[in-house]
């Protein structure tokens, strides 16, 4: 029954083909200009650790200035980012699984050889504590990190990344092999994999599209060689800071700190260990505000940063007010075309057709003009994407079309045709046939 | 007029007819508010930066090398650059006005702790600094050679002389007569005003305070340095080829990472915002592309069920024009209802962008603009289903009956 219902349909639709062009055409524009902003939005808002969001935490303690919080908006915010001093204080404690912290530095970074044609270049350098691979399940292509005895001796050790192992040696597995960043000789420990995660969910301090870092050092380098910061810095607090060092003892914030606990009790456990380290610094006249410390899973972390531009909320908004007017504007194209069936319909009805039949039968038309307006809306959506490219920044990772909304755009195209369809079929089943036969 | 037989219609065959007028009033929500964030965003990206932006580039240098001098590298690049032709000025500033990255720090008026603090974009830079931005000096001087500090460290140390944008002198003092004046970093060390500039924007382009700029005499320690190099006009992009290839073979100590225009980074800074224009636009025309079919559809529509009808008041002596008018009418009754329905769905829209953005409400004006040319729209677009139906001759009429 099936299919006679679907050649009825498709001939139907060919009896028709401007209208029905027009109906395609409208479900597929507004398919393909949700399915353009949805994609853009999942990947802005989207987890990249999602399936470890139950035990990575990111930390925040308040030690910013008395008289005016870290954002003046939002009073209960801590800072995004720890002092030095608290850092190491996370990363002494042994109560976390893993734990992370980490900042940013610049090198020029080359090849060790002096014959290699690889030319310097500046990049940006992660300086973390060895659990920073296994904590945010980067993927290595060759080799590993470091270890904790690499980070406790400040060892001359590298990864590279994907990018950065092209530049340098052309691909390749260069594990073992030694770069250069500055003056200083590197080993390769290991390559990663193509990871970009979107947004920079571990860093989201200078934009959550930002690219991940060239190359991964140990993070105890940076105090050895006295690496300045190239990611941000806040201050507050009148200080005279004329030194490395006592930048290090400053109140200014700039490292970035994560943990993993993987039982609530841990979670307590480093609470409450939190609190007391707090405690202890009041004392000794730091943290002037009141206590506010704060673990966030990622899933919270990247609400807590406001990852989704409003842009990308409004723009969401309008296009789905935009698919709603293409489908007032094909319920009224349906009604159009059904119209001018009724005498069709009241011939069917006359004899013997039944109105469920009659129901199902136009219900099939508006499902495969529904189907053919969201396959022609995945198609201009993957378009749209492209034309988008010249607009972003960091298009890559914007534009790259996510399948799960793809097929989520066909889902939605399809309920919206039946939905558009639903009203005009529902009419024409209560047609009362005698009247349309008469003036045959 | 004929308007009570055309309502009594419409109300007959109600669910086209509110179909066609929700489609109208969604348009209208959308478009007014759509034309006023695009506005809002075309102001920002056009507003004066105060500095001749279209002329200036930047070069930026890291030495690397464990013999790489720094000092040395900054007189001998700025000669370089200063004795290369077409150069206007050049001055070894680190922040880039307008980038997205730069440095802030807090002003004060007295040492005192309870001072309120007044935020200020500062740049640190030479003597040139001001010339090489192009930026006015409206009153004052600019800084002398002999006190520009050059340190070998970061310090926490005031410079002795400051120069504040008008709106930074009135931020402080409430006034732009502030040359001599007093100014203070929050450790309670001062420094003099001498002098004022005009306009000049800073580093990033969504603050509300990215006029208030301050300029310090000096030059931060390696090994980062930048320039900022203010070509003549028309010799920016030779200039950028011919410094990245002359400074690269000058000095072996350091890389040149890059000599890039101005343009490269207020470009990148107001992306978001042009992108967000031009996204809108495209939404606002699909939405009416879309809007007009749906109104000629219905015409149409009705134009068709319509032939005997219309074929028997032509018979009983209709004009043309009296079917055309009809169906104008017939279509301005609906595109104003769908508008009047628009207007309270725009306030609606606009009350929720205004508190996703913290913005104010749709001006009225952009409705009262947007009205009338809906109208028009609507009117255009029932012209061709309308002249087809005035085109149904009378006898029609007779055929069927």
């Amino acid at each position: 029954m099936f299919g006679y219902h679907l050649r009825l349909g498709l001939k139907s639709l060919r009896r028709n083909p401007v209208l029905t062009a027009l109906m395609i055409g409208a479900i597929g524009l507004g398919i393909g200009v949700c399915l353009t902003t949805l994609n853009v939005y999942s990947l802005v808002s989207g987890n990249p650790l999602a399936a470890r969001d139950d035990v990575v935490y990111a930390v925040q303690m308040d030690g910013w200035d008395p008289n005016e919080g870290w954002d003046k908006d939002r009073p209960t915010l801590a800072p995004y980012e720890l002092t030095f001093r608290d850092a190491q204080a996370v990363f002494e404690s042994d109560i976390p699984d893993r734990k992370v912290i980490m900042r940013k530095g610049a090198f020029v970074l080359g090849s060790a050889d002096e014959k290699s044609e690889a030319k310097p270049y500046i990049a940006v350098a992660r300086l973390t504590t060895p659990d920073f691979f296994s904590m945010f399940a980067v993927p290595f292509k060759y080799g590993a990190g470091w270890d904790a005895e690499g980070e406790r001796n400040a060892e001359p050790v590298i990864v590279l990344s994907e990018e950065a192992n092209q530049k340098i040696f052309g691909g390749g597995n260069s594990v073992g092999k030694t770069v250069k960043l500055d003056d200083k000789e590197y080993k390769v420990l290991g390559v990663l994999a193509y990871w970009n995660p979107v947004p920079k969910f571990y860093d989201l301090n200078n934009g959550s599209l930002d690219d991940p870092e060239a190359v991964f050092i140990p993070y105890s380098r940076g105090e050895l060689l006295e690496v300045v910061s190239a990611g941000n810095t806040n201050c507050w607090k009148p200080e005279t800071i004329d030194s490395f060092r006592e930048f290090l003892n400053s109140e200014c914030v700039w490292i970035q700190s994560w943990v993993e606990l993987r039982t609530p009790a841990k979670v307590e456990a480093f609470k409450s260990f939190l609190d007391g380290y707090v405690a202890e610094q009041k004392k000794l006249g730091r943290f002037p505000r009141p206590l506010n410390n704060k673990l966030s899973k990622v899933s919270e972390w990247l609400q807590l940063n406001q990852v989704v531009e409003k842009d990308n909320s409004v723009l969401l908004g309008i296009s789905f007010m935009f698919l709603a007017v293409c489908l007032l504007n094909t319920v009224g194209l349906l009604l159009a075309k059904f119209s001018g069936k009724v005498a069709v319909v009241s011939l069917h009805r006359a004899l013997g057709a039944s109105r469920k039949l009659i129901f199902r039968q136009h219900l099939v038309e508006v499902s495969l003009i529904g189907v053919a307006g969201g396959l022609l809306g995945i198609g201009l959506g993957y378009l749209l994407l492209l034309a988008l490219r010249q607009l972003y920044n960091s298009y890559e990772a914007v534009t790259r079309l996510d399948w799960s909304v793809g097929l989520m755009a066909l889902g939605i195209a399809l309920i919206a045709g039946i939905l558009a369809g639903l009203y005009p079929t529902w009419r024409i089943c209560r047609v009362e046939p005698a009247p349309y036969l008469k003036t045959q | 007029m004929e308007i009570r037989p055309i309502i009594s219609a419409l109300l007959r065959n109600r669910t086209g007819a509110i179909l066609v007028a929700l489609q109208i009033a969604i348009t209208l929500a959308v478009v007014t508010n759509a034309l006023f964030i695009i506005n809002q965003r075309l102001e920002k990206i056009g507003r004066p930066s105060g500095m001749d932006t279209d002329n200036i580039l930047w070069v930026q240098s890291y030495g690397y090398r464990p013999d790489y001098n720094h000092r040395v590298t900054i007189d001998e690049d700025l000669a370089l650059i200063r004795a290369t032709p077409g150069v206007v000025a050049a001055s070894a500033i680190r922040g880039i006005p307008l980038s997205g990255g730069g440095s802030s720090t807090s002003y004060k008026v007295s040492p005192e702790k309870s001072s309120p603090d007044v935020p200020g974009n500062y740049y640190e830079g030479d003597e040139q600094a001001l010339d090489a931005l192009g930026v006015k000096l409206v009153a004052g001087r600019r800084f002398s050679k002999d006190i520009i500090r050059y340190e070998d460290k970061p310090s926490s140390k005031m410079v002795p002389e400051i120069i504040v944008t008008r709106d930074m002198a009135k931020a402080l003092f409430n006034t732009d007569e502030v040359v001599g004046k007093q100014v203070y970093d929050n450790l309670g060390q001062s420094a003099t005003v001498v002098g004022v500039i005009d306009r000049m924007l800073g580093a990033w382009v969504d603050w509300d305070k990215l006029s208030q700029v301050v300029f310090h005499p000096l030059v931060e320690s390696g090994p980062f340095v930048r320039y900022a190099v203010r070509a003549q006009p028309g010799r920016r992009d030779a200039l950028i080829a011919e410094l990245e290839k002359k400074l690269t073979e000058s000095n072996p100590t350091r890389v040149i990472s890059w000599v890039r225009p101005h343009d490269y980074y207020i470009e990148r800074s107001y992306k978001p915002d042009r992108r967000m224009a031009v996204l809108l636009t495209v939404a606002i025309g699909l939405l009416v592309t879309m809007t007009t079919l749906g109104i000629v559809g219905l015409a149409s529509f009705t134009v068709n069920a319509r032939v005997k009808q219309i074929g028997t008041r032509r018979a009983v002596g209709a004009r043309k024009v009296d079917i055309l008018r009809y169906f104008m009418v017939e279509n301005w009754i609906l595109t104003t209802a769908g508008l009047a329905a628009g207007c309270i769905l725009a306030y609606v829209l606009s009350y929720w962008l205004s508190t996703a953005y913290s913005l104010p409400m749709l001006k009225l004006s952009y409705l009262l603009i947007a009205v009338p040319c809906m109208w028009i729209l609507g009117q255009l677009a029932v012209l061709v289903p309308a002249r087809r139906g005035a085109a149904v001759a009378p006898a029609v009429a007779t055929r069927t009956v």
